[in-house]
């Protein structure tokens, strides 16, 4: 089965926590996703996205109330997890005078995360991008010592409604110059473990940032802080990449 | 009757105040000490061991193997009744006897530790010795000589002062690694259109290419058949398999998309009447 790229016709499913019923389907932006039950304690996992890749997986399941969560996830697994870093590059500058203050929000790419749900735990299941194209690293820095990231180019956004469904999440960032001179800002980097995303229907949302740039001795430098947010949006689950920590033991020595 | 055997072990004396028995004892000792120093190095390596960095990991188990194995030792000697004093004394003389005698052991254990004070390079890390022309993945570096295994899947021992003496060049020290190629386009195409061309090709087919350095393109001579542009793209250090053995393909494929001529070599003859 080959999927259609032409998105703009399709109805796609939305975030959410989803009954494991005997089949379900998830259509997302160039992705289909199938759970099938193959017995009365097993289900099967399908995708395949717009390359014609195909994930398949047998998933045994203790009971029947094991549900589906998709959800919004931190945007570092495709092509490989390398770095907990981004680097967002805006589409146009921000100037800030001397002693101001600015908030803006910005579209911070995605990936979707696929949780198996029991008992309260979520278990990562699989994840997809729907922007593969765009999904890309770049080094903040210089080789040796520089810090390696994932790189988008974002543009700005009105409010936290203006963002492209299944690729793009809405950020607020707030930005302070307390230097005595003129600064533009065209770039951000920092580490997006620390923030969490949020989900309404095919919507996302993520944790801002406080950027305050200030004197450190005889250095400038912009100082850069998670601040969590305060919605009714549900909370995403965090993706855990479990085959990378674990160790296969074949006997005793 | 074993109470007996071992009284008439007690009383078979070797060398002075040494018995059978007592060696016997010394023999259980070290060989006590020997198991466990294995078991405890195998415990470690089962449930330490995978959550530490290779080299940290291989450092402490050496540690505790050879840490084990001195505390037995001096178990031993102490069940014998040997005073260790005497052995200090001598300690001097008969290590300038082995320095001499031994030069290239004892130089290659200097340089063992030298190495793992000084890090050049850690376990895990894929080095080249140029000098040697070995490169491959560092295995451990021993006692007295380090292993290299190379990309071929064959194993190559270095002693630890040609180690340790050689230029080492780290594949994995920097965060990134460049990756380069040179293709020719024929004189009559456009080497803006051939570099965006190639540009695009590789930013949507090489998810591993950087975006930031871009790739770079130098034209870098006007050849006999062509014009050859050098390319050089960035990429994660850990993707060098993902870039350099594909990059070629991917500017070919981006020419040939483009209806660019990679030309083959060609000679202009003009005959004398011409």
């Amino acid at each position: 089965m080959k999927i259609m790229s032409n998105n703009s016709e399709k109805s796609f499913s939305d975030f959410g926590i989803y009954d494991l019923d005997d089949q379900i389907e998830f259509i997302l932006p160039n992705t289909l996703i199938k759970f099938t039950r193959i017995s009365d304690n097993a289900f099967s996992y399908y995708r395949e996205n717009s390359e014609g890749i195909v994930i398949e997986k047998i998933i045994p399941v203790k009971s029947d109330t094991t549900k589906i969560e998709l959800a919004p996830i931190r945007p570092l697994n495709y092509p490989a997890r390398r770095t907990n870093h981004i680097f967002l590059q805006f589409d146009k500058e921000i100037y800030l005078s001397e002693n101001s203050a600015a908030s803006i929000f910005v579209n911070c790419p995605i990936e979707i995360g696929v949780f198996l749900v029991h008992d309260s735990n979520h278990d990562s299941l699989d994840w997809v991008t729907c922007d593969p194209l765009n999904s890309r690293f770049g080094l903040y820095g210089s080789p040796d010592t520089g810090t390696l990231c994932k790189y988008a180019k974002v543009s700005m956004a009105t409010d936290y409604n203006d963002s492209e469904p299944y690729v793009e999440a809405v950020m607020q960032i707030v930005v302070e110059n307390t230097l005595s001179f003129g600064q533009s800002i065209s770039k951000v980097v920092f580490p997006i473990t620390d923030n969490n995303l949020y989900y309404q229907n095919s919507k996302a949302i993520v944790d801002g940032l406080k950027i305050t740039m200030k004197k450190r001795a005889a250095v400038n430098i912009a100082d850069v802080q998670t601040t969590s947010l305060e919605t009714d949006w549900s909370t995403s689950p965090t993706w855990e990449d479990k085959t990378a920590s674990t160790h296969m033991e074949m006997g005793l020595e | 009757m074993i109470l007996e055997f071992l009284q008439s072990l007690s009383e078979m004396q070797i060398v002075g105040e040494l018995t059978v028995l007592s060696l016997l004892i010394g023999g259980v000792i070290m060989a006590g000490g020997v198991i466990i120093a294995k078991i405890a190095k195998l415990l470690f390596h089962k449930y330490y061991a995978p959550s530490l960095p290779k080299d940290t990991a291989q450092n402490i188990s050496k540690l505790i193997y050879f840490g084990i194995l001195i505390i037995s030792f001096l178990g031993f000697t102490s069940s014998q009744g040997i005073d260790l004093s005497g052995i200090m004394v001598a300690g001097g003389i008969f290590a300038v006897v082995i320095g001499f005698a031994t030069q290239s052991v004892v130089s290659n254990l200097i340089s063992g530790l030298f190495l793992i004070v000084e890090k050049p390079a850690k376990h895990g890390d894929t080095i080249e010795l140029p000098d040697m022309g070995i490169s491959g993945t560092l295995l451990d570096i021993g006692t007295f000589s380090s292993k290299v295994r190379r990309f071929d899947g064959t194993v190559t021992r270095i002693p630890n002062e040609k180690f340790f003496t050689s230029n080492i060049r780290s594949l994995t020290l920097s965060t990134v690694r460049r990756a380069d190629a040179t293709v020719g386009i024929s004189y009559q195409s456009d080497i803006d259109h051939a570099i965006l061309a190639m540009k695009n090709e590789i930013f949507q087919t090489m998810p591993f290419i950087l975006q930031i350095p871009e790739p770079e393109f130098r034209t870098e001579e006007l050849g006999d058949s062509s014009v050859n542009i050098h390319v050089y793209v960035w990429h994660p250090r850990d993707d060098w398999s993902n870039a350099q053995p594909i990059l070629l393909n991917t500017l070919k494929r981006a020419l040939d998309k483009s209806g660019i001529e990679i030309p083959f070599p060609q000679r202009v003859i003009w005959s004398g009447k011409d």
